[in-house]
């Protein structure tokens, strides 16, 4: 399980914060995902969980372990794939991830059977420095999960890699948490957040704006949607509004009266639009 | 965490064996060796060479046969040659009813002085009985080149093993692998421990090299050991800093050698400066190191004095080490 509460961080401790007042909790075996636009602070909740950065202020526990008391001992339950992937580029993949192995206290997956799972068979003695970029990134996604954790950390997880390798990732993912894993993910990427997850939490500038299921959040938004393309100034304007909220409403009612109406038809509402319409931000 | 920190050197050795500059630096103290053999006699080759005037005096002649090669000449000019060639060859000549020594200036300290002592010991007419135990002493007196660049070249090892360790932290630092680190159970600590077992080895297994090759195998290694052990604690402080506020290899390297300013100056000091300059170089623990490798590899250093020349280097090279230990486990988060 993973609890936070009222957590903040600043980077250079000058009253700006980069995480502010973040709250929410993980439940044993779930997908939970922070969907935000680049610069949102996911990285920074995230590191902070992990112990990459140092805990400034508030609240967290992960997987039974308070993170105000020092314990390494709870890297034994973790894995973590890092956004950039870092490896030994003078290593091979194999060399990599038997290296890793004897760091922890637990038992260990077989480094072969771990790049036979992300596609890195027969890759075994090439040095990491000669991987592409996708490959480095499955190398560090493999080895994230070399001490079967019970808690596994994914900062963009497919962000930059090609579909198909994407698609493979996110197996993985699924059938992992089948085992019972607990994943914690960041992605600005809405299919992935809902793909994979059970909950997703929107952050914008720091701040979680809402926490939910993608599925929930489709019935409350989804029929509610309306696609309008209207005239004005001889060009056609297209805008996707909110039958909910007020201002949207307002809009559509200005429109109406206001300008000659093409098309307007309700709409499925994307997780984007979704997090459009909530937080005022596009996730780019 | 003895397994944690083995994987990491074993980690940490597969990369340098495979690499060019770690690799150079790994040999280093081999080539050292060879070349302070090539251009410095060896210890068990060292014979005084003196040359003296034909039928001067034979009963001098025959003493000193005991105890050096002699050449005999037949006029002072003839000698005069002999010492001016090449190699270190001391006349011994007559003037105002005594002897004078022949030099050409250029003779080790050690044999001008050993010709000295036998000149005197004949003059006080001191018989080979008597005389024994000193003239063995001397007989093993290794030409104070040869120990002056041994020893420096011991304390230059211990910094080469603060340059591999820099060197590795390094590359940590290009492949962003410390964050991974970090979210492992090995702690900081271990991490710490394992990265310097390849710095320390090299400076034990170096030191040895060195020593065996160039005829000091016979000292008291356990005494050589404690000082290397105490001076490698500097290097390795040096060495985890460079590494860590360095963004490439070559910068790393190079600034490691601020350590060979204080080395150079402890061994000018006390090789080339007088007694009332000694004290301006206390501060420094090669000076000390010095020191106490100097009674080792001469085998005149008793344990008392080995200890407190350590104790003085640790200490000096602690301070040092707590000043820059913070900087080290912030530069390792
Ligand atoms: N080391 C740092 N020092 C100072 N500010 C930082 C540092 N790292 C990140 N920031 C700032 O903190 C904010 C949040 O960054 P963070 O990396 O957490 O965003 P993110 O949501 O993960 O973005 P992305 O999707 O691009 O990975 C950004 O404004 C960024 O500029
Ligand atoms: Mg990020």
């Amino acid at each position: 399980m993973i609890s936070v509460k009222n957590l903040y961080h600043s980077y250079n401790k000058d009253g700006k914060y980069q995480v502010k007042d973040v709250s929410f909790e993980v439940a044993n075996g779930e997908v939970f995902g922070f969907l935000g636009p680049s610069g949102a602070g996911k990285s920074t909740a995230l590191n902070i969980l992990t112990g990459l950065l140092p805990l400034q202020q508030g609240e967290v526990v992960v997987g039974g372990y308070d993170l105000k008391k020092v314990s390494n001992e709870r890297f034994n339950k973790i894995g973590m794939s890092f956004e950039q992937s870092n490896v030994y580029s003078k290593l091979t993949a194999k060399e990599n991830l038997d290296f890793y192995r004897k760091l922890f206290d637990v038992p260990t997956l077989d480094s072969h059977a771990l790049l036979k799972l992300v596609g890195l068979e027969g890759k075994e003695h090439v040095k990491a420095g000669e991987f592409s970029k996708g490959m480095k990134h499955r190398l560090t996604f493999a080895r994230s999960m070399i001490n079967n954790p019970e808690m596994w950390f994914l900062d963009e997880p497919t962000t930059g890699l090609d579909p198909s390798i994407a698609a493979d990732i996110k197996d993985i993912i699924k059938e992992k948490n089948k085992e019972g894993v607990t994943v914690f993910l960041t992605t600005h990427n809405m299919f992935i957040a809902d793909e994979l997850c059970d909950r997703v939490a929107f952050i914008v500038d720091g701040e979680i704006k809402l926490i939910d299921s993608p599925k929930n959040l489709k019935l409350q938004y989804g029929d509610k949607l309306v696609e309008v393309e209207y005239m004005e100034k001889g060009e056609v304007i297209k805008t996707t509004l909110s039958t909910v909220l007020p201002e949207d409403k307002r809009e559509l009612q200005k429109i109406i009266e206001h300008h000659d109406i093409q098309t307007m038809h309700t709409k499925e509402a994307t997780l984007e639009e979704i997090f459009i319409k909530v937080t005022g931000r596009g996730l780019v | 965490m003895i397994r944690k920190i083995w994987a990491i050197f074993r980690r940490d050795l597969k990369v340098n064996l495979k690499d060019s500059i770690a690799l150079y630096i790994l040999f280093i103290p081999i080539f050292l060796a060879v070349l302070i053999n090539l251009f410095t006699p060896g210890i068990n080759e060292t014979t005084v060479d003196l040359a003296l005037l034909e039928g001067d005096n034979p009963s001098q002649i025959s003493y000193l046969e005991q105890f050096a090669e002699v050449e005999l000449f037949k006029t002072i000019d003839q000698v005069q040659q002999r010492v001016e060639e090449r190699d270190a060859t001391i006349g011994i000549v007559p003037e105002n009813g005594g002897y004078y020594l022949m030099t050409q200036g250029n003779e080790p300290e050690g044999i001008v002085d050993y010709a000295k002592i036998l000149t005197s010991f004949y003059e006080l007419d001191i018989s080979m009985e008597e005389t024994n135990s000193e003239l063995f002493d001397f007989e093993r007196t290794v030409p104070p080149l040869k120990k002056t660049l041994v020893n420096t070249m011991i304390l230059l090892i211990s910094i080469l093993g603060g340059m591999l360790i820099a060197l590795n932290i390094v590359e940590e630092k290009a492949d962003n692998t410390l964050s991974a680190i970090n979210l492992t159970p090995a702690g900081r600590l271990t991490f710490v421990l394992g990265k310097s077992v390849i710095g320390v080895l090299l400076s034990i297994i170096g030191t040895l090299s060195l020593i065996v090759i160039t005829g000091f195998g016979t000292v008291n290694l356990l005494q050589l050991l404690l000082v290397l052990l105490v001076t490698s604690l500097l290097s390795i402080s040096v060495g985890f800093i460079q590494g860590l506020t360095s963004s490439d290899i070559m910068t790393a390297a190079g600034s490691i050698k601020i350590l060979f300013l204080p080395l150079l100056a402890g061994v000018l000091a006390i090789e080339m400066l007088g007694d009332k300059w000694q004290k301006f170089f206390y501060w420094n623990p090669f000076y000390w190191a010095y020191k106490g490798n100097d009674l080792i590899l001469s085998q005149s250093g008793t344990w008392s004095q080995i200890f407190m020349y350590s104790s003085i280097v640790l200490l000096i090279s602690g301070i040092v080490y707590l000043f820059l230990a913070p900087k080290i486990r912030k530069g390792l988060e």
